[in-house]
């Protein structure tokens, strides 16, 4: 079997979302020189986007299309609706006040105040730490995916002794990962640690990246 | 300046996304309104929970508020664009939890919220008898080939954990999926007849 019909055997997985991210990287590779298996590609994805056109119709509560509505329009939104929201989606609450540009923040001084910020990097991950009220927003950038059950963990350095951050999160597709800090008080460190899904409570290996606060 | 509702309603989906780049609410609005109900259709059948597949909804449109200026209409229609950020955003959503995909079948038809008809738009209603459509197609698949792809798609499963789930070599799991991929696109190919 040639390199090429091996690569033709993966596309249907591709296509489904269903290959493992190092080798759906390299079949993008491999896509970039082969017009073969890209015209594979676009024949199947209409079959793919077929699954989720034939999922059975249900109808959004009404108060997803207020949220949405709130969160883009340029009016003050209120601290109180943002309390309300679950902790899968705190950190979106402020994706739109971030998107005026991740990196273009200047980097805060002064402790963790709100407002401030504070940014770090490693493993070619960047993370931007934004302080509000009397917790932080951590926005990380151009993370690996993840093994498959893999998560991402958050954790906070107070007075040298470390703790997990409540809420496990893990990278969108473009390597981008958002997470909310509820309390910021004394905090002089964030990391953040690959899990195994789930979780730990204390960490397993050396952080992915750091964000030291400053005084 | 923000466009009036009623000139966003006349405009196409790939029309209003030069407009959600330039962050205009009421075009957003008019693409929520369009695709909010399938969008939050596939979250919550992947996660199988109202609250969770709400949120997984929530997160996919404002990361489309976010990202609208990036959309490229070579990749597909701005429907199909946001349908893959919905289900990659709702596998994430699973494995963070720790949960998988709840429900493997599409024989939930008795749990549908389903308006009565005379309720519907005509492009939903059109919508609705495709995906009665699409439906009946995957339903005639034979059962190793849709289990492979419902796994793969629905649970957010690679083909290597579905060999191991199944028991079957990962050459089988490739073959299943190919043949049931090529099934459904041969079926739209010819109109769904």
């Amino acid at each position: 079997m040639s390199d090429h019909e091996r690569w033709q055997e993966d596309i249907p997985a591709y296509a489904l979302g269903a290959l493992e991210p190092e080798r759906a990287e390299e079949l993008e590779r491999h896509l970039a020189s082969c017009e073969r298996c890209r015209r594979d590609v676009r024949w199947l994805t209409p079959a793919v986007a077929a699954l989720a056109e034939a999922v059975p119709p249900r109808q959004p509560p009404p108060r997803l299309r207020e949220r949405l509505l709130d969160e883009v329009r340029p009016e003050p939104r209120e601290a109180s609706a943002r309390m309300r929201w679950r902790p899968l989606v705190a950190g979106v609450a402020v994706l739109a006040v971030l998107a005026v540009g991740f990196l273009g923040y200047k980097v805060g001084s002064g402790g963790s105040k709100a407002g401030a910020t504070y940014t770090g990097s490693g493993h070619g991950v960047l993370a931007e730490l934004v302080c509000a009220g009397s917790g932080a927003e951590l926005t990380l950038a151009h993370v690996h995916q993840l093994p498959p059950g893999g998560v991402l963990e958050a954790w906070v350095q107070r007075e040298g002794r470390v703790e997990p951050v409540k809420g496990l999160f893990v990278p969108d597709r473009e390597g981008n990962a958002t997470t909310a800090i509820a309390d910021m008080s004394g905090v002089d460190l964030v990391m953040v640690t690959r899990e195994p899904r789930g979780g730990t409570s204390a960490p397993s290996g050396e952080p992915l990246v750091s964000v030291p606060i400053s005084d | 300046m923000p466009v009036r509702r009623e000139k966003a309603e006349r405009l196409a989906d790939e029309e209003l996304m030069p407009l959600i780049g330039a962050r205009d609410p009421e075009a957003f609005a008019v693409l929520y309104d369009r695709h909010g109900g399938a969008a939050y259709s596939l979250a919550y059948r992947i996660v199988g929970e109202p609250g969770m597949a709400e949120d997984v909804t929530q997160e996919a449109f404002i990361s489309l508020w976010r990202s609208g200026a990036r959309y490229d209409r070579a990749r597909g229609s701005v429907r199909s664009w946001m349908l893959s950020i919905v289900r990659n955003r709702a596998i994430d959503a699973l494995r963070a939890g720790g949960g998988r995909a709840p429900k493997l079948t599409f024989d939930d038809e008795a749990l549908l919220e389903q308006r009565p008809a005379g309720e519907l738009t005509e492009e939903e209603a059109i919508r609705r008898e495709t995906a009665d459509q699409l439906r009946g197609v995957i339903g005639q698949l034979p059962d190793d080939q849709s289990k492979v792809i419902e796994l793969a798609y629905f649970g957010g499963f690679s083909q290597a954990e579905i060999a191991r789930m199944l028991g079957v070599p990962l050459g089988t799991v490739k073959g299943r999926m190919r043949l049931g991929l090529e099934k459904i696109r041969g079926k739209l190919a010819e109109g769904l007849a």
